[in-house]
């Protein structure tokens, strides 16, 4: 009994130190500048103020870049549940020359680590002079084929009696995949849309390389630029301000949805 | 016995119909537009990858094909050496780490009572967060002159340590920032394999009246034994691509020792602009990933089939 | 209302032949049920006619269409599945709308042809419902209401009603008699359950191992099974086979003569039988239990089974081969009993080495 309550309270002082560094950070970021530049000690002599706020929201570049996140991490979403979803029901219900072989071909994509064709993309995208651009930085995540495989999977799940039943009906192949079969890979959908929403969002290396105009900074790679220049940093409490201002939308959707973004990054990597 | 017209219809020999083909190519445009990206945001890029491999050349200039020249180089270039020695060492300090402790975390935490559920919840947290958030918080928590672990032990009377300049203190200071950032993961990919194990064990253990003890070893840790490997293999591969947390709290530095094989990459690559020399690099790191990928799918298949 | 022709029909996965060459007629409005067991090939030339299989060869007439070149929407067929194959995302009345939307009904007709099809049903109460609310027989109701929507040429029914419980099965069976004699519609029905093909056919296939063993009413299949194999697929308890030597008896029959020397006069000509030893066939129900002294032989009773309207004695002959014989339901035989055995000859089949049967002859 003692030894499992120890391991408890164990996990309950891990806690407290996994929010430790979160709460240092929102409470540089409700202190005065100048004071910060003093000591930054002064956190615990509770003046607060929220004027790091109020600057970052008179700076327009922080508000371009959650712009330019959303629309590529909507984008890849959107891109990535229509392609997987189309191939996931040819490569599961359909029949057509060569499937077996293609449908390996692209689970041996799933062992090619970003590395292997990050340089080689980066000269593609500059021949095509694309950089700096939203399909540049929504293109390549489109293949991954993490999505197909997991929409093939789910397709494969679902009996065969209902298209036989539809073909009985006089649906077409369209409408099978349209009208019956889509709307029971909702589960899925959620699932896949939810982890390439969150690998968009949080991507670095490519959008870091791709887009090198300031305007076209996702959020990720603007608060690394910010960060690049520490020492000219305009304070402290506003760098942390930013911190926490990037940060704090992906928590409060972590907390409303954490039930699937849990089965989402747990069913990612589970594959 | 009444006849009936089942018997063989010897005369009925009409021309055999072939049976309607389900083999049909309009069929594959349901995977055209998937495939079309495939080739050419992965296909083409490893290929030219490959090829880029064995030139030599610049950004602007024509590329040469120096064979495996780029090869010999790279195991010959002390910092590239480095580099791989690092990436050793950084697997090493955050794998075995954040395997124990994910499965620590997920063995105290597999309850239904809502304290459980709350602190389940704060360890997966910053798995959520992009790596130059996670960078920047741990670099106000690093910092000598006013980090969080300075004030501390200026107020403890000691004098602050800078670990993130110190060469020793450096690459442990970015195994613990990963360590914060990743330790979600692994603790839910147990707990839901601690959810699989079947509760009729459990009820038949403590028929047996089994010790808590007993249960965990002989029990829980068997029926967990895949996973376990399996997280191990998962994050060794996360972890043999750290980038964001050096290139952003280090660049590297002090004196190379927080360089891993990817940064080296990067370097070679965005500030040296030796493309080819970048994607030898990039090859060796592949052949590293494919072989820890090989050993995963030899495991998750094998999942399937038990 | 539509007939069906199955004209040397086969079909082989590779070198696995499931269907070799079959032909098949069944008249408009029949009741026509397959029946084997599992792995005989029944259910493949079910959705061959369907068009859910293709077929290798052979050609497949659906009334005067011939149908086996089109696709399963223009068959005009309409089938209800083992697993019901509603669509799960759709309400009850979604679904019996799906296949009428794709033929392009009007609207109006669509509501009128569903409100008859519930209202026959009893389903009314249920139309709004998802599949995922509905109880296993409820399910079963609305898959037969989806068919009959389409009002086909011809009903197709693939083992419907075996996940059923027992209860349910029973009342289900009756009602999907009554639809057929309502509907007049020509019905395949695919089982392998030979109380429900008994009970339900006009006529039923027996099929094993790709082909047909035998085509009749249910009291041809029972009286007078074509084949060894149909013999002993139908009827319960399983026809007593007993190995017998023949020989030429009174007025032309042929005489068995049973391991145990036991001799029955049966009904069967001689003439025409082939030579050598042969497989006497025995139902139950002839064989019964006496007291008397008009016993044909005597065993011991191994097994009693108790069934309440009638029992079950396994019985132990001398020369060591066994027989199941019928009791009356209150039976006072206990195991290790000797007992008496009366044998209805005349009742008797004979099947020769090649499993074919030999029946006694046509009575007026």
């Amino acid at each position: 009994m003692t030894r499992s309550r120890l391991a408890t309270g164990l996990v309950i002082l891990a806690a407290v130190l996994m929010l430790v560094p979160l709460l240092w950070v929102l409470a540089l970021s409700l202190k005065d500048n100048a004071e910060l530049m003093t000591d930054t000690a002064s956190v615990f002599n509770g003046r607060f103020t929220l004027e790091n706020y109020r600057n970052l929201f008179g700076n327009g570049d922080v508000f371009r870049w959650i712009a330019n996140s959303l629309i590529v991490s909507f984008g890849m979403t959107a891109g990535v549940l229509m392609l997987a979803s189309l191939a996931g029901y040819g490569f599961a219900r359909l029949e057509f020359p060569g499937r077996n072989l293609l449908f390996v071909v692209v689970l041996l994509g799933l062992a090619v680590p970003e590395q292997a064709v990050i340089i080689a993309r980066h000269q593609m995208f500059s021949w095509l002079g694309m950089h700096n651009s939203y399909p540049a930085l929504i293109l390549p995540g489109l293949s991954a084929p993490f999505g197909v495989f997991l929409m093939t999977q789910y397709f494969r799940a679902i009996p065969r009696d209902i298209d036989e039943a539809a073909l009985l009906d006089g649906a077409s192949r369209f409408t099978i995949f349209w009208k019956l079969l889509l709307p029971l890979t909702i589960p899925a959908q959620a699932t896949l849309g939810i982890f390439t929403f969150l690998s968009a969002w949080n991507d670095y290396w490519w959008p870091l390389i791709s887009a090198t105009n300031k305007d076209m900074f996702t959020l990720t790679v603007g608060i690394a630029s910010t960060q690049m220049n520490f020492a000219q940093t305009e304070g402290l409490g506003f760098l942390m301000a930013q911190a926490v201002f990037a940060g704090a939308p992906m928590l409060i959707v972590y907390l409303f949805f954490q039930k699937y973004i849990v089965q989402a990054v747990a069913g990612a990597a589970g594959r | 016995m009444p006849s009936v017209a089942v018997e063989p219809a010897a005369a009925f020999t009409v021309p055999v119909p072939r049976g309607r083909g389900r083999q049909d190519w309009r069929s594959a445009l349901f995977v055209a537009p998937y495939l079309l990206v495939f080739v050419a945001m992965l296909v083409v890029p490893l290929a030219m990858g490959m090829w880029l491999s064995t030139t030599k050349g610049d950004l602007f200039g024509t590329e040469r094909w120096v064979g495996l020249a780029n090869f010999v180089r790279l195991f010959g270039d002390a910092i590239f050496l480095k580099a791989v020695a690092n990436t050793f060492y950084f697997v090493l300090l955050t794998v075995p780490f954040l395997t124990l402790a994910g499965l620590g975390l997920a063995l105290v935490l597999n309850r239904q009572e809502r304290w459980a559920a709350v602190l389940r919840t704060i360890f997966f947290a910053s798995t959520v967060l992009s790596v130059t958030v996670v960078t920047l918080v741990w670099r106000l928590v690093f910092l000598p002159d006013g980090g969080l672990l300075g004030v501390t032990a200026e107020a403890l009377g000691k004098t602050p340590i800078a670990f993130l300049n110190d060469e020793r203190l450096a690459m442990p200071a970015i195994a613990v920032t990963t360590i914060w950032w990743c330790i979600g993961l692994p603790m839910v990919l147990f707990l839901a394999a601690l959810q699989q194990v079947p509760r009729d064990l459990y009820e038949a253990a403590a028929l047996d009246n089994a010790s808590r003890w007993t249960t965990l070893t002989r029990i829980t840790l068997p029926a967990i034994k895949r996973t376990f490997f399996l997280v191990i293999i998962i994050e060794v591969i996360l972890q043999f691509q750290l980038f964001g947390q050096p290139q952003l709290m280090t660049l590297g530095g002090p004196n190379n020792s927080t360089r891993p094989i990817v940064l080296f990459i990067y370097e070679a690559g965005w500030r040296q602009w030796e493309l080819g020399y970048a994607a030898a690099a990039a090859q060796v790191l592949f052949a590293m990933i494919l072989i820890a990928a090989m050993v995963q799918y030899r495991l998750s298949s094998g999942k399937e089939a038990a | 209302m539509a007939g069906v022709q199955l004209a040397e029909v086969g079909k082989a996965y590779g070198a696995v032949t499931v269907i070799e060459r079959l032909s098949l007629d069944i008249p408009a409005g029949e009741f026509m049920v397959f029946l084997g067991p599992s792995g005989c090939g029944k259910s493949t030339l079910l959705r061959m006619i369907a068009g859910l299989e293709t077929i290798d060869g052979g050609t497949i007439r659906i009334g005067e269409r011939r149908v086996d070149t089109l696709p399963p929407g223009e068959r005009g067929v309409a089938m209800v599945f083992q697993h019901y194959a509603l669509y799960p995302h759709l309400s009850v009345r979604e679904n019996m709308a799906f296949g009428l939307r794709n033929l392009r009904v009007p609207a109006a007709e669509i509501a009128a042809r569903i409100a008859a099809a519930a209202a026959s049903l009893e389903i009314e109460a249920l139309l709004e419902r998802k599949p995922g609310q509905l109880s296993g027989g409820q399910r079963q109701r609305v898959a037969i209401a989806r068919a009959i929507v389409k009002q086909p040429e011809l009903f197709l029914l693939d083992e419907p009603l075996s996940n059923l419980d027992a209860a349910l099965r029973v009342r289900t069976r009756l009602e999907l008699a009554q639809l057929h004699r309502r509907l007049g519609t020509t019905m395949i029905f695919v089982t392998h359950d030979q109380v429900e093909a008994m009970t339900l056919a006009d006529r039923i296939v027996v099929l094993n191992a790709g082909g047909i063993e035998q085509v009749g009413t249910p009291m041809e299949i029972y009286l007078r099974p074509r084949t060894q194999f149909v013999a002993t697929f139908v009827g319960s308890p399983r026809i007593n086979l007993l190995p017998v030597a023949i020989e030429e008896g009174p007025a032309g029959s042929a005489r068995a003569r049973l391991g145990d020397g036991t001799m029955l006069d049966t009904a069967i000509r001689f003439a025409g039988l082939p030579q050598g030893a042969m497989t006497l066939g025995l139902r139950a129900e002839t064989v019964c239990v006496t007291a008397g002294d008009d016993a044909a032989t005597h065993g011991t009773a191994e097994v009693v089974e108790r069934l309440g309207e009638r029992t079950l004695v396994h019985t132990l002959l001398s020369d060591g081969s066994r027989l199941v014989a019928e009791d009356a339901g209150v039976s006072a035989v206990r195991p290790g009993d000797r007992i008496g055995l009366t044998i209805d000859a005349a009742a008797a089949h004979l099947f020769d080495a090649t499993g074919l049967g030999h029946h006694r002859a046509e009575t007026a």
